[in-house]
């Protein structure tokens, strides 16, 4: 067994597992985050996207002790009790998910992207999301949810919801 | 060299099952405090169903969305659902769902009448108000007729009902007939971008326009459209099952089974049709399979267009387009050697 420590969504969080677990099982059974999705285990679908130490990450591609001493950050730690993050309620009110198993991953992802940079072209945000494989919606919808937090974070007024 | 080309396809569409029957049932209460509760059978699975019932049951009764209450597929309580399938939900469980709220509005109109001094055909919903039509500001709330309704006329408002699409089999001999209830219709443009030295195509742009009726829920006609077309382009370009000598699945899994990403997805116009069926709830038929129909024809006319090859099998992968520009180019200099 390997034990492992990290922060995780804020939180110092600490568990034993075998050596061999990835960080999306660590997450998914030894700590009962289950936001973050396995679609492939194999690092094709990007529905187990996390950030560790401001990266995306496939979460199915490291290993949980990979993760120790670093700072983890899971769609559940995006909402706080009273608000959705930005990115979430912009997601919700443009309609950009449907089934949405991708979503999650593609959040992190658009996440890991606006903190780095806050202001990114149409292309850029394609790039970001090019890991992050989506069945239902061609995409259109999140792109534009991203560049309205985008606007917003630049303080201009976010094209009403329809 | 990269050439461009575009192509159009255009399509229709049929609601529900051909000729068979494809019930959906609905109940509909009015509760006291002004909401409604829906049950039906049907299944979400992020297509906005359940959204779009919750509009038709509160355009119905004159109260708002978010104030139905949708209890869904469950079979201890739900009333029987066909499915989400054959793009059918918004068309046949729209209208159960309508018809079951027309019912309980016509208690509640019952009830209100004799309290307003009309006839129940002078009354209507809205702004959760039963009201005279004419004059509106003769009302009465809507949850406190569904109060008085139970609690003194004993007759608490619900409704309760099914619909089935009106179809008629096919005759054996002459093969008139009429498989379905209704149908949709689209027409789609697709840009491309073909390098003729590798075949590789690149999909540029695509505007879709579609007919479905009322849109009742644009946005989610929009999603729906939007999705349609990444698994039209993916039908069009990429995916393909591919089997051994066995029949044993050789890319079972999203690294050779290829599948569009963002970067492969072009800019989409939607443009929604402005069309009223009347059999529909509202005027509304359907938007689900129709909408990656027309995808994979319009991308292949695009391709033919730009290059001036006809590929004939699906998906059209660059190694497909490069043999059939070779085949071409060989075809060309035989004419011209023939010439000479
Ligand atoms: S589950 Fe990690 S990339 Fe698919
Ligand atoms: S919303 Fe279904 S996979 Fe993206």
């Amino acid at each position: 067994m390997a034990t492992v420590t990290l922060t995780l969504n804020g939180d110092v969080r600490t568990a034993s597992v075998p050596p061999e677990t990835t960080l999306l099982r660590l997450l998914r059974e030894e700590f009962g985050l289950t936001g973050s999705k396995l679609g492939c285990d194999v690092g094709d679908c990007g529905a187990c996207t996390v950030i560790v130490d401001g990266k995306s990450v496939n979460s199915c591609l490291m290993l949980a002790v990979q993760a120790d001493g670093r700072d983890v950050v899971t769609i559940e730690g995006l909402a706080t009790m009273s608000r959705l993050h930005p990115l979430q309620q912009l997601f919700e009110d443009k309609g950009s998910l449907q089934c949405g198993f991708c979503g999650p991953g593609v959040i992190m992802s658009a996440k890991a992207l606006l903190d780095e940079n806050p202001d990114p072209s149409e292309q850029e945000i394609r790039d970001a999301l090019a890991g992050n494989l989506c069945r239902c919606t061609g995409y259109s919808k999140m792109i534009e949810a991203i560049q309205a937090v985008a606007r917003d974070g630049r303080g201009e007024p976010a094209k009403s919801a329809v | 060299m990269k050439r461009r080309g575009r192509g159009i396809a255009c399509m229709w569409y049929p609601i529900g099952f051909t000729v068979s029957a494809n019930p959906s049932a609905a109940v509909v209460k009015v509760n006291e405090d002004g909401t409604a509760t829906l049950l039906t059978g049907t299944v979400e699975t992020g297509q906005g169903s359940l959204t779009i019932l919750a509009q038709i049951v509160a355009e119905e009764l004159g109260i708002a969305t978010d104030d139905v209450h949708v209890v869904s597929a469950d079979t201890d309580t739900t009333p029987m659902d066909t499915g989400a399938i054959a793009s059918r939900t918004t068309y046949v469980t729209g209208n159960a769902a309508r018809l079951a709220a027309e019912k309980a509005k016509k208690i509640l109109f019952e009830v209100a009448a004799p309290l307003l001094g009309v006839k129940p055909e002078h009354l209507e919903v809205g702004d959760h108000k039963i009201r005279i039509k004419g004059f509106p500001q003769r009302s009465l709330h809507i949850g406190d007729v569904a109060e008085r309704a139970r609690g003194v006329n004993g007759d608490p408002p619900i409704g309760s009902a099914s619909f089935n699409p009106a179809t008629a089999a096919l005759d054996a001999e002459t093969g008139q007939g009429k498989p379905f209830a209704t149908y949709v219709y689209a027409t789609q443009i697709a840009e491309v971008e073909v390098d003729d030295e590798t075949g590789e195509v690149e999909v540029l742009r695509i505007a879709a326009s579609h007919d479905c009726g009322t849109p009742i829920n644009p946005m989610l006609v929009e999603g729906q459209v939007e999705g349609g077309i990444s698994m039209g382009v993916g039908f069009a370009l990429e995916e393909e099952i591919l089997f051994d000598a066995t029949g044993r699945q050789i890319n079972p899994n999203l690294t050779n089974y290829i599948m569009p990403t963002s970067l492969d997805m072009p800019k989409v116009e939607v443009d929604i049709v402005d069309s009223y069926d009347p059999t529909g709830p509202f005027g509304a038929k359907g938007v689900g399979e129709p909408t990656c129909v027309p995808t994979a024809a319009a991308i292949l006319n695009a391709i033919h267009d730009a290059v001036g090859v006809r590929v004939t099998s699906l998906p059209a992968t660059a190694e497909k387009v490069y043999a059939a520009l070779k085949a071409k180019r060989a075809q060309e200099g035989k004419r011209l050697g023939a010439g000479a």
